[in-house]
């Protein structure tokens, strides 16, 4: 396990790197608040259209990026004029990826803070109303702060406890830290994953009901490919030779054909009506045409 | 009759409490036999592993969390140690903080049990959060840059396991183990317009939609769920070693033929009861 005195690395390295670093978080804050005040300050019915021409521009920088040619087209020995200049955008749209990408999770690291600030607001209010079920919106707030600090703890050392002390410390920390996360968080998350296991029993016991053909032949199906798949199915035909024509009525063999034949055909027709449904709606989203809670609302 | 009339409703207590044991029994025992048969599409996705050349990188994106850690954590198992085996060099990453701390701490495990060293054969580069598409696009692009440090805020520079990986030409293969399938944005986005083979390791019930993929070659190999991880392991070789996959495919065995029996007594009932001209609406599900 690394132990980990976690300090960005621009702090680390050089001596006036961390002035450096604070001036570009103050800039960058000045600069998003500025940005902010001045959004807040547009006309409401203006700020609607700086928020179709991001989404605009945002769409346009991967639609441009993908279908521009990045090589001069020829025709025989002639370039088409303008095909280079078409190009050298296209490669400078590439070559821009990785800071877009930075953007990308800036923006994510946001939506985080975002969802953090809403679950407050949610179980704040339920705390201090005293809504029914309230507790539960406490203990939110107490395991929320438990495991962040813990979390931090275990990675950082308190460097005024003096060595021995920060070591057994950040030790403590690490320990409780892991009967959080891997008692509590993963044990709770696989549990609610594994009622599901329940629940279908229940279901498959108390709904499957042959009432027609057409639920016989599903039956039938569904049957082949749940033994086929696990190593019983394969043992209850283990009779039948490997090779040859009777290799085909081995169960795994039968269900391996429903899966690449019959299967993959209607997973591809599927596949195509979503993909041209996603296309439209893609295409609504992108020039703002999409009619919804946001785009109806004044800002 | 009245036998066969009331097979249609056990009390769901009942199938609860004997679900629980069939399942547990193969858990607890950890039966060691893995199944002689071998699925194409996982073949194929050894080879695709086996052939990747020396000077490149194996990506191992992984998007599952503790609900499905069953199905996913075998099967980043078996890759890893198969590259583990193979002396090629890989990096693992998440896409969510949960995930990361999940798949670092499995991962952990194998580099310890395949006295492996982290930095040199291998690395976590944590999670990155944001626009898929531009995350992916980009690391193809410039993979330092994008990806910046590692889970403990190692810069990717300073690691041999991954410091000489500039861009897409020094991935040799993308791997994606998920449980929420991000294969679309890696077809798109990196591994169709570079030419890298993808490899889809997606839970049990997702991976009836990506035959269609595989026919196309847009996914060169498949793991579907524990039982392409139980496939996996019997070709590196592990095929009598008691491991999780093992225990969860036999358990898995159980519930499937448990499940079959219950399906059948339900309709046997409900054939008892039509004949004897009992109307049944049927019960209520759950």
């Amino acid at each position: 396990m690394h132990s980990l005195n976690y300090i960005p690395l621009a702090l680390a390295s050089g001596r006036y790197s961390s002035l450096i670093l604070l001036a570009y978080i103050l800039g960058a804050l000045v600069i998003g608040i500025a940005f902010l005040a001045g959004l807040m300050a547009t006309p409401p019915r203006y700020r609607k259209i700086v928020v179709m021409l991001v989404t605009f521009a945002g769409g346009l920088y991967f639609s441009l990026e993908f279908l521009l040619p990045h090589n001069p087209i020829y025709i025989g020995k002639y370039m088409i004029p303008g095909s280079r200049g078409v190009a050298n955008l296209a490669n400078g749209l590439t070559a821009a990826k990785p800071s877009v990408a930075d953007w990308a999770m800036i923006i994510g690291s946001f939506a985080l803070l975002l969802g953090v600030s809403n679950l407050f607001q949610i179980h704040g209010k339920a705390v201090r109303k005293k809504t029914p079920g309230w507790y539960n919106s406490l203990a939110f707030f107490i395991t929320f702060f438990l495991i962040m600090i813990v979390g931090f703890l275990k990675d950082y050392k308190l460097g005024f406890l003096g060595s021995h002390n920060a070591a057994a410390f950040q030790a403590g920390s690490g320990n409780l830290y892991n009967i959080l996360f891997n008692g509590f968080v993963q044990s709770l998350d696989a549990t609610m994953f594994s009622l599901i296991a329940f629940y279908i029993v229940s279901a498959a016991y108390r709904a499957f009901r042959v009432k027609s053909a057409e639920a016989a032949l599903m039956m039938g199906t569904a049957g082949v490919i749940m033994l086929g798949l696990v190593p019983v199915g394969a043992w209850l035909t283990n009779w039948l030779p490997h090779t040859g024509f009777f290799a085909s009525m081995r169960l795994e063999q039968i269900t391996y054909w429903l899966l690449i034949w019959p299967n993959m055909a209607v997973q591809r027709a599927i596949d195509f009506g979503l993909g041209i449904g996603a296309l439209a709606m893609s295409l609504r989203i992108w020039l703002s045409l999409e009619r919804g809670s946001f785009f109806d609302r004044q800002l | 009759m009245n036998l066969l009339f009331k097979l249609q409703s056990i009390d769901r207590r009942i199938l609860y409490v004997l679900i629980a044991v069939v399942l547990a029994v193969p858990l607890l025992k950890r039966p060691s036999k893995h199944p002689d048969n071998v699925f194409p599409e996982v073949r194929n996705a050894y080879n695709v592993i086996d052939s990747v050349p020396k000077g490149k990188i194996v990506l191992l994106s992984c998007s599952w969390g503790a609900g499905t850690k069953a199905e996913n954590e075998p099967q980043l198992d078996a890759l890893m140690r198969h590259m583990f085996q193979k002396h090629i060099k890989f990096v693992v990453f998440s896409w969510d903080a949960a995930g990361s701390e999940i798949t670092y701490q499995s991962a952990k495990r194998i580099q310890d049990d395949m006295h492996a060293k982290y930095g040199v054969d291998w690395a976590h580069l944590g999670y990155k959060t944001g626009a898929t598409n531009a995350i992916i696009s980009g690391m193809g692009e410039n993979f330092q840059k994008v990806m910046g440090q590692d889970r403990f805020g190692v810069k990717l520079s300073k690691l041999p396991a991954v410091s000489f990986v500039k861009n897409y030409k020094q991935i040799g293969a993308v791997v994606d183990i998920t449980s929420v399938s991000l294969m679309g944005y890696w077809i798109s986005y990196l591994t169709t317009p570079k030419n890298i083979p993808l490899i889809y390791c997606p839970t049990a019930v997702m991976s009836a939609g990506a035959y269609q993929y595989l026919d196309s070659g847009q996914l060169r190999g498949m793991l579907n769920g524990v039982m392409g991880a139980v496939q996996y392991e019997t070709l590196i070789g592990r095929g009598h070693a008691r491991t999780d996959a093992a225990a969860t495919s036999w358990a898995l065995s159980a519930a499937h033929i448990f499940i079959i029996l219950l399906i059948v007594l339900g309709n046997l009932g409900y054939l008892a009861a039509k004949r004897a001209g009992i109307h049944t609406g049927g019960p209520r599900v759950g």
